[in-house]
């Protein structure tokens, strides 16, 4: 079975979630819609207080060529566009708006629930939708989709290789549209496979998903015998090793290949994608659907079992909103995270709203999450041995300690992928990850301004 | 609900600490211990308590009133000392011998370099030579009581590696040595005579070795490349002349190699932190213990090649990095 | 016997004067040669290596000073005006003087002030802090209060006060050299004009936001009224994205601006008594508990019931600070 072949943690797996359908959530009284949903430059805010929208119409424009379109998850009134605060308490422009119960939509979307398997053959025609519906990278970072996409011209890609891995502890919403929504994932595998003109398409699931995987292989020969769009896809089961789905773990995985230090996976040919994104992709260019819903897992140790849940939840929901209909914050949780345990967010600020990249909601114990007091190293190399990227992290902790920069960049602190492997293993509890991240950020502005042109 | 936690990631930890990892050398260590206590008797007990306790309150005492530090006791690595500096001791040498080995391990190996993760030596086989060096009396004769099983009567004598230097020096061969000496092997892997007291069984620091490998809290390449390096290299020499040179599993099975491969050679603090700088360092440590055996003029060579490889552990981690993704 | 003794001091002498000649030829060889007044001008110079002056240490600072051949650009912040007089002496330039320095620190949120909203239970670094969130508490400007700058300063000119959760500068450590403004991830630190006889008057508040935004944060933000600037008859103060800022080169320390500040942003530091609505005799007003230093931020007793509490406060909490400076 394939896996990554640096490093990596076999954290607790604790799927608890994973039997629990999507189920769809009510539109609150109020939505909140940021601006900021996507790397890149956030989008230009192009409605005023008092205008009226419709469900999946267009509120923010892309500024600049990293950047992407926002539409309105509602159909309602803006009430107000400015700053809120984000899930970290950062001030970034949302879009208030007062809902209305019945949702209108905007003119050219399919409402239906007919699966659309035939393939456009024109590619641009692909590519023009992904970007019109504001399709984005659901697998964490949020990147454009389209811009993954369309490679520059000298890089040529060969593999797609879909993220099914879903190798974070607790995370289950992958999980679910991939038994929920199949053949609609193959069917964006498939669009993607077109656009970017390979031949082979990969979907990477790990091994603790035996569901998955029998149910999208299935999905995958039934399609392939409909039409020869869907040839050269096929389901790669993975070993369970966290960070599988790390995009360059995942390219070693199925590729046996590696990306370059600062490169792009496109160098080697490569183009990652996750299954939520495919599903995504499928709904803007079959249906014209803009991206305005994902599915959300709310989880956690200390959640009573009927309360574990899968939801469709639709962008701008207040975090708070969801929590209250799910029954509110269970006893005993002391921190809530948005993403996995592993490298979610802690959020400070609950009353947030869900953004297209919102994975869950988990909840944790004060035990599960302890930070015990930081000792002395005692050098037994577990952070390296953890390392997925090969790194030394109780070195750069060194290094960055003592404000070394030279010595930071010569030691790859910019490889760094912020998996959090070397805290999670390190047995003195030395915040190692903590203080690598920033000094990463630090380095990679150093490298940046010493290659940015002189002015 | 009172106010949310916020902290970067990961939220989570995996199920480890240091004091968990020393508890389990500790644990590793017992087979050898409880051997040695039912071979060598209450004096061996007696040995055990001085140098654990010494060891334990040596490192309280420069924290607390030193350090001006809260204690580190509470992560057993001077306990691992303790029982680690016991092991290394003969059972017959007097309490005191332990008390000034665990004040040089702890206060002079451990603490002046700032405690737990900061020493350059392991402190066991550091405080093991300082020993031999200031007391060779009480640490090469090795008059054994009788203990709980078995045992013999007050033997007194050297070990098999002593015996055979003697006999070398003497200008005898080995196989006079042996048939003088009436030597087996099946005895070296049960009951080692003579000896410190944690060298006496192999089976016993095997099952420790076996422990600490599924408790994954040591890797195998650093004692698996000393051991192959010493039943190599003694077999080169032995092949030449086997009149003069012991043999290969003569070489594994008797002195302090077993011991100091499993338990002193792997202390994290003191070894290489990569896979192939444990090799490296393993090697070296195996040619340095058959090179001082055979041509030094101590009959064991083990502690000082650890010693002297512990030295070289800052160079070999600059030099042996792991492979880096994508480099 | 006698021989080896004698053979021995023979061939170690003979060693240490061979040595001895390779050591000066190596010397000779590889002596760089450089300008002599740099190291005149480095013995002139405070030895802090502290890098406030901009350069990597005296030296580097010392060999700007000689190849540039004037000192505009150069100035010493630690030794301040003498150091710089003594190095225009050894290069016999001229030097303009400037005036003192110290660190400010912008933020009155104390515990009491801002309530803390999350508990951070990350690596205690105001870097860290800053990059993963807003901090704890409503405010996205405030201090953080892990201390960056307490280690970043070399003279033990800061502390952190462990009631407020705030930085103290101890005026008579601080050398101006800059280190804490730099260590600073929200830009709190600012430089300023030390002033007449250390008399100061300054915003202590960055928060950017809207009044209500900012007061529900922070009970002593500025909340960008601009009475402050509609009361300076100097110009001095200006408001900007709702943050007013005195401009230290303009301020005359008339105070007009502190009994105007309805929230007790604008400190007052080292006046012997507290600022009053003119109207109102000094001596009428609360009376003077410490002839040299004063709590800072007594706005005029006429003012919002609501606001007198705040400012009460203010001044408490302020208080260990100025017994500290002292």
């Amino acid at each position: 079975m394939k896996t990554f072949s640096i490093g990596g943690v076999h954290p607790d797996d604790k799927k608890i979630s994973a039997g629990s359908r999507i189920e769809s959530l009510p539109i609150p009284e109020t939505v909140y819609i940021s601006m900021a949903q996507h790397l890149g430059g956030p989008a230009k805010a192009i409605v005023a207080p008092g205008d009226r929208v419709r469900t999946g119409q267009v509120i923010g424009e892309p500024t600049g060529f990293i950047s992407a379109y926002v539409h309105s998850s509602v159909t309602g009134t803006v009430k107000s566009v400015g700053l809120r605060k984000d899930l970290a308490g950062i001030p970034v422009v949302h879009v208030e708006i007062k809902t209305e119960p019945v949702d209108e939509w905007a003119d050219g979307i399919d409402t239906s629930d007919t699966l659309v398997t035939d393939i456009p053959q024109d590619r641009q025609f692909i590519i023009d939708r992904i970007k019109n519906n504001g399709v984005v990278g659901l697998g964490g970072a949020t990147f454009p989709t389209h811009v993954k996409l369309c490679p520059p011209p000298d890089k040529k890609a060969e593999c797609l290789i879909l993220n099914g891995a879903e190798c974070e502890p607790y995370l289950t919403s992958d999980y679910r549209i991939m038994l929920e929504k199949t053949r609609q994932i193959v069917v964006g595998a498939a669009l993607m496979k077109k656009v970017l003109g390979v031949s082979r398409a990969v979907i990477g699931i790990e091994e603790n998903k035996p569901e998955a995987i029998k149910a999208m292989s299935a999905a995958v020969s039934e399609l392939q015998k409909s039409s020869a769009d869907y040839s050269g896809i096929e389901v790669q089961t993975l070993k369970k090793k966290y960070p599988q789905g790390g995009e360059k773990q995942l390219i070693d995985a199925v590729m046996h290949r590696q990306v370059k230090s600062m490169g792009l996976p496109i160098d080697v040919g490569a183009v990652v994608q996750n299954v939520a994104t495919s599903l995504a992709v499928y709904e803007a260019v079959q249906k014209n659907m803009p991206l305005i819903s994902n599915t959300l897992t709310v989880t956690g140790d200390c959640l009573p079992a009927e309360r574990q849940k899968n939801y469709l939840f639709r962008i701008g929901y207040p975090l708070s909103w969801i929590a209250e209909y799910n029954g509110g914050v269970p006893e005993g949780a002391v921190k809530i995270i948005s993403g996995g345990p592993m490298m979610g967010k802690a959020v400070s600020n609950f009353d947030a709203a869900t953004l297209k990249g919102s994975s869950s909601i988990l909840y944790m114990t004060a035990e599960q999450t302890e930070r015990k007091l930081e000792s002395s190293c005692i050098r037994c190399g577990k952070c390296a041995e953890a390392c997925p990227m090969g790194l030394e992290p109780f070195l750069l902790n060194k290094l960055a300690r003592n404000g070394m920069m030279e010595e930071l960049e010569a030691n790859a602190v910019q490889d760094c992928i912020e998996c959090g492997c070397c805290l999670y293993s390190c047995p003195a509890y030395i915040p190692l990850l903590d203080i690598i991240r920033v000094a990463k950020g630090e380095v990679i502005r150093a490298m940046r301004a010493r290659t940015a042109p002189k002015k | 609900m009172n106010r949310i936690l916020v902290s970067p990631s990961p939220h989570i930890h995996a199920k480890t600490s240091t004091s968990v990892l020393m508890r389990d050398v500790v644990i590793a260590l017992l087979p050898s211990v409880i051997v040695s206590i039912l071979y060598y008797g209450a004096a061996a007990i007696g040995l055990l308590a001085a140098s654990v306790v010494s060891c334990i309150l040596v490192e309280y005492l420069i924290t607390r009133f030193m350090f001006k530090a809260p204690s580190t006791i509470g992560d057993w690595s001077s306990s691992v000392t303790g029982v680690l500096l016991f092991l290394n001791l003969p059972p017959s040498c007097p309490w005191w011998v332990a008390v000034i080995g665990a004040i040089f391990a702890i206060g002079v190996v451990k603490m002046t370099f700032g405690g737990l993760g900061q020493n350059l030596f392991n402190p066991a086989i550091a405080a093991r030579v300082f020993l031999l060096v200031s007391f060779p009396t009480f640490m090469t004769t090795w008059a054994a009581p009788k203990g709980f099983i078995g045992g013999v009567d007050a033997v007194s004598g050297a070990t098999p590696l002593g015996i055979v230097k003697e006999g070398l020096a003497q200008g005898m061969t080995l196989p006079e040595i042996y048939a003088q000496h009436d030597f087996s092997y099946l005895q070296t892997l049960f009951i080692n005579i003579g000896g410190s007291a944690g060298e006496i069984s192999a089976i016993a620091i095997l099952a420790g070795f076996i422990y600490l490998l599924a408790r994954k809290v040591i890797r195998p390449y650093i004692t698996l490349s000393i051991l192959a390096t010493v039943f190599v290299f003694s077999g080169i020499f032995w092949l030449v002349n086997p009149d003069q040179y012991t043999d290969p599993l003569f070489n594994l099975l008797t002195g302090g190699v077993l011991l100091g491969s499993v338990f002193m050679a792997t202390d994290y603090v003191t070894s290489p932190m990569s896979d192939k700088g444990g090799i490296i360092y393993g090697i070296g440590i195996g040619l340095l213990t058959i090179l001082i055996r055979y041509f030094g003029s101590y009959p064991e060579g083990m502690s000082f090649a650890i010693l002297i490889m512990n030295s070289v552990v800052p160079l070999i981690n600059k030099f042996c990095k792991q492979k880096k993704y994508g480099r | 016997m006698t021989t080896t003794i004698i053979w021995t001091i023979a061939i170690i002498t003979i060693l240490g004067v061979v040595l001895a000649v390779v050591l000066y030829l190596v010397a000779k060889k590889f002596k760089v040669e450089e300008d002599p007044r740099i190291d005149e001008v480095e013995k002139v110079m405070p030895g802090a290596n502290c890098g406030g002056c901009g350069f990597a240490g005296c030296r580097a600072f010392a060999q700007s000073c000689v190849e540039a051949m004037n000192l505009d650009n150069n100035f010493c912040p630690v030794g301040g005006n003498d150091t710089m007089k003594k190095v225009a002496a050894v290069l016999g330039l001229e030097v303009k003087e400037k005036a003192p320095m110290v660190a400010v620190v912008r933020c009155s949120g104390t515990c009491a002030n801002r309530p803390k909203t999350n508990e951070y239970d990350g690596y205690q670094s105001c870097k860290v802090k800053a990059a993963l969130y807003s901090g704890d508490t409503g405010c996205f400007y405030g201090c953080l209060g892990c201390g960056d700058c307490v280690a970043a300063c070399q003279f033990g000119a800061l502390s952190m006060d462990p009631e407020t959760g705030l930085p103290v500068v101890d005026e008579e450590k601080c050398t101006a050299c800059g280190a804490c403004a730099r260590a600073c991830p929200k830009r709190i630190i600012e430089l300023r004009n030390k002033g007449p006889k250390n008399r100061r008057v300054f915003v202590s508040c960055v928060n950017m936001e809207k009044g209500a935004v900012a007061r529900k944060a922070c009970k002593s933000a500025c909340i960008g009224c601009g009475k402050c600037e509609k009361a300076c008859p100097f110009g001095a103060v200006k408001v900007e994205h709702n943050v007013a800022y005195i401009d230290f080169e303009k301020c005359k320390l008339c105070r007009k601006c502190v009994v105007e500040c309805p929230t007790g942003a604008i400190h007052d530091v080292n006046f012997p008594s507290p600022a009053v609505k003119p109207a109102l005799k000094p001596a009428a007003s609360e009376p003077v508990a410490a002839p040299a230093a004063k709590p800072v931020a007594q706005p005029a007793a006429p003012a919002a019931p609501e606001v007198k509490v705040s400012a009460a406060e203010t001044g408490k909490k302020v208080e260990p600070e100025k017994k500290s400076e002292e």
